[in-house]
């Protein structure tokens, strides 16, 4: 039989026993979103909306993205029904 | 074809679209995929009579276009099921993109497809161009000759497509309106020897399924080497399945008495000069010729080319090696080439014949008859060539106008 | 063109319940998490743009109908995070990559091998307009005449996107794609879209729906009513989903697009048991399409008589819908001959 250096079958099949793919998508952005916890009312709108699902609760109390994945879309900001989310440039936050 | 007498027979007179469908309902398949196409037509209405009266438990999906039956067999086989389908020509070329498809997924799809003229040119009759337009799609192609080797190639197709050193889907092909409709002595397998035939398959290790679950997806992107890897993967499939096939012969043999010779089937070759190379329905008329030609003391064989893809070389080699002429007719055309594709494929090899000379004959296009009268031109001719007269190189033998000043 | 990898990443499942919370904070919450039962099974990090419609889809999908699903996908948008490289992948479900000429007849394959294996399944057909309303419209057209069990969602972005935005059968009335460029000879597409998910509902199949972004709980439910309908046989989700990219808008007004084409009728939310048809969410005033096309780059060059072509089509369409809900009701099928 050939190699399965690449593939680990006869045909093209792709396995998900195996880690993921993962790429770097927070490295996109170009606005962050800042979440005011104190406006937050926790209604969860920017979680259900957000197109990549990044919103954790945090201390049960408020959402705040996964900064590692979000691309910065901004729908968050849009969407939350308080205002508590603003997109700050993402230059502001560069070391 | 070598018989051993067996134990009790039931011979039927049946077509050779029924003896498909009787191979198609003895094989137990999952999923089947019915479309209608002259001349193959009476394959899937007998599945569906055996479906209605309760005799074939499967999945019978009344598709709305033959590319939709290709996909949805090829879909059910790589969930893990048996399918079957069959098609024609125009059928043939409207699936091309699932054909593909399937041969890429490794799925071991088994189709019958009964040979007719492709579109280009409207018409309703046989031809092998359908099999020369998708031969390079990855698949195993086997050729019949007659109704009961329609049945038996059915059942060793399951044999080898679903094997786990190959996995690769085949495809078996016969001549639509000779033997389509053509109503022979067929000697019937028992529904218990076919089930002892094909249960070998379930010792082997299972193939890869597509499990709700599972985890695994199939129809992955091949990226640069990947994509070379699983078509190196492929390749290799096909070449062992040239050594399988000869064994599954034989092992056929063991149990239902019939054997065909292989990958080729030499008749009367020992001691021939000049030989035939053929495929199909023609073989009948020819073997007929060749036994009068034989009775006047000519010495005449033919090759016959069971297995077209992967294509046989070693075995026709070492069939034709030391022969003076070979003739091979084809029954379809090789647009850019001047001779058939057979003997154009053929053709790449004659440096390893020993100095044996090759022409080619085009016949039987479109349902113009291959006569006895034909073959026996075609066999004056390569004799003609074996005792080391001039001859043309491609003859279209029905129609002469081919031949004339400043024709092909 | 795949962005670099930053080496593989091991998925952390989110947390959604467990834990005290305040009364008030708790019924604040949006009762659309109690339809996320699900973790999400995909990678954090794929390649869709920033606000992409068809990745809360995509996303959606599994935490409501299981990570147990069979999904197929077609070239287009989804492939390449749908479609795995090599032996690698970029989420954890069981798919199948397949041609957009016979998306719906794999799928059909698929469900009715494993209805005869007894293989419980959910086979969900995802595809984009351009592989559901044209080149594997025929196909569709089958399954569903056949009834097959399976989930056939189709996300509505109105073009062939993955190729670099042209013009498919959805696309609407006036919309600059790059196969309806403006020019001196064209002023966009030329041409009305087509309504797929009308024509779907005529098959009379168990259940045929459209649903929006916007509207997540409305989309959750139609989810389970099409599980729960593949029972009987096919079901047809018809989801608008926008493309920022494509149609030329801020990535943070996805929802609010989806908004204003309900809010308009550009996109009336709806379903049909059986080919009965039902509004799931009457709007009592309907906004003028404008307030729809206002915030799209794609209508942009538009003229009031244009924009008046659209809002012309748009009131058919819905008043086509009106009249045969109404119709539906007032129809009286043949009682069984039993009686």
């Amino acid at each position: 039989m050939s190699s399965n250096k690449y593939f680990k079958h006869e045909g093209p099949w792709s396995d998900a026993n195996d880690p993921l793919m993962c790429s770097d998508t927070g490295d996109w952005r170009t606005k962050r979103p800042i979440v005011d916890k104190d406006k937050c009312i926790f209604c969860g709108f920017c979680a259900i909306y957000c197109p990549i699902q990044v919103m954790e609760m945090i201390e049960e109390s408020y959402f705040s993205p996964d900064l590692g994945f979000c691309k910065g879309c901004g729908i968050c900001a849009k969407e939350c029904p308080k205002n508590a989310i603003s997109m700050m440039p993402e230059g502001d936050f560069k070391k | 074809m070598i018989t051993k007498a067996q134990k009790k027979s039931q011979i039927k007179v049946i077509t050779g679209n029924a003896a498909a469908a009787i191979a198609a309902k003895l094989a137990r398949p999952d999923v089947v995929a019915a479309y209608p196409i002259t001349p193959q037509t009476e394959i899937i209405e007998q599945i569906s009579q055996f479906h209605a009266n309760g005799e074939m438990d499967c999945e019978l999906i009344t598709v709305e276009g033959e590319n939709s039956a290709m996909n949805a067999v090829m879909a059910a086989s790589i969930a893990g099921g048996r399918v079957f389908t069959a098609t024609s020509s125009w059928g043939l070329v409207f699936m091309y993109d699932a054909i593909l498809a399937a041969a890429g997924a490794r799925a071991p799809v088994v189709m019958v497809n009964v040979n007719r003229e492709t579109p280009g040119i409207i018409a309703v009759s046989s031809g092998q161009q359908d099999m020369i337009s998708t031969r390079d799609a990855g698949w195993i192609f086997l050729i019949a000759e007659d109704c009961q080797e329609v049945l038996d190639l059915v059942l060793q197709a399951y044999r080898l497509a679903e094997d786990y050193d190959i996995q690769v889907p085949v495809m078996v092909h016969y001549d639509g309106f000779y033997l389509s409709y053509l109503s022979e002595g067929v000697n019937v397998p028992f529904q218990e020897d076919v089930d002892k035939f094909l249960s070998v398959l379930k010792t082997q290790p299972e193939r890869t399924k597509l499990v709700p679950g599972g985890k695994l997806g199939c129809g992955s992107h091949g990226i640069l080497l990947g994509y070379l890897e699983l078509r190196h993967k492929h390749m290799s499939a096909m070449e062992r399945a040239k050594a399988k096939f000869e064994r599954i012969d034989k092992e056929y043999e063991e149990i239902f008495g019939r054997s065909y010779g292989g990958l080729v089937e030499e008749y009367r070759m020992d001691d021939a000069d000049a030989v035939l190379v053929g495929s199909g329905s023609m073989c009948g008329t020819i073997k007929a010729v060749i036994d009068e030609k034989r009775a006047a003391g000519v010495k005449i064989g033919l090759l016959k080319l069971r297995m077209y893809r992967p294509f046989p070389s070693e075995a026709m080699i070492k069939a034709l090696k030391g022969k003076k002429a070979i003739g091979v007719v084809d029954r379809s055309l090789c647009f850019g080439f001047k001779g058939g594709p057979i003997y154009t494929e053929l053709k790449a090899f004659e440096t390893q014949l020993g100095g044996s000379k090759m022409i080619s004959f085009i016949d039987g296009i479109a349902n113009t008859d291959i006569t006895k009268i034909n073959v026996a031109t075609m066999i004056d001719m390569t004799c003609d060539l074996a005792a080391g007269k001039d001859v043309r190189e491609v003859t279209w033998v029905s129609y002469p106008e081919a031949q004339e000043e400043g024709g092909l | 063109m795949f962005v670099k990898s930053h080496g593989f990443h091991i998925l952390k499942p989110r947390k959604r319940e467990g834990f005290n919370m305040t009364q008030k904070k708790k019924d604040n919450l949006t009762k659309v998490m109690d339809y996320l039962k699900h973790e999400d099974p995909f990678s954090k990090g794929v390649a869709f743009c920033p606000g992409c419609g068809l990745e809360l889809l995509i996303r959606f999908i599994p935490q409501v109908l299981g990570n147990d699903i069979v999904i197929t996908g077609t070239p287009s948008c989804s492939a390449p995070v749908l479609l795995g490289q090599n032996n690698q992948t970029w989420h954890k479900l069981s798919y199948f990559g397949t041609l957009m000429t016979g998306a719906a007849a794999n799928a059909t394959g698929l469900a009715r091998y494993y209805r005869k294996a007894g293989i419980e399944n959910t086979v969900v057909c995802f595809n984009g307009d351009g592989t559901a309303a044209d080149i594997g419209f025929g196909n569709l057209s089958g399954a569903a005449e056949r009834n097959e069990p399976f989930i056939y969602i189709c996300y509505d972005n109105e073009g062939y996107m993955n190729t670099g935005i042209q013009k498919s059968g959805t696309t609407p009335f006036g919309a600059t794609t790059t196969t309806t460029p403006l020019g001196s000879a064209s002023k966009g597409k030329n041409l009305r879209r087509m309504n797929l998910a009308l024509k779907m509902a005529m098959h009379k199949i168990p259940y045929a729906a459209t649903a929006t972004l916007s509207d997540l709980d409305d989309l959750a439910k139609k989810l389970l009513k099409a599980k729960e309908a593949k029972k009987r046989g096919f079901a047809f989700l018809h989801v608008f989903a926008p493309c920022t990219t494509g149609w030329g808008f801020a990535p943070e007004n996805t929802i609010e697009v989806c908004r204003r084409a309900v809010k308009t009728n550009y996109f009336p939310l709806w379903e049909a048991v059986n080919g009965k048809i039902r509004m799931t969410k009457t709007v009592k005033k309907p906004k003028p399409v404008t307030t729809y096309t206002e915030l799209i780059k794609k209508f942009a060059h538009l003229s009031e008589e244009d924009l008046q072509i659209l809002q012309d089509d748009v009131d058919y369409e819905y008043c086509m819908l009106g009249g045969l809900s109404v119709l539906e009701g007032e129809c009286q099928l043949p009682v069984s001959s039993e009686d």
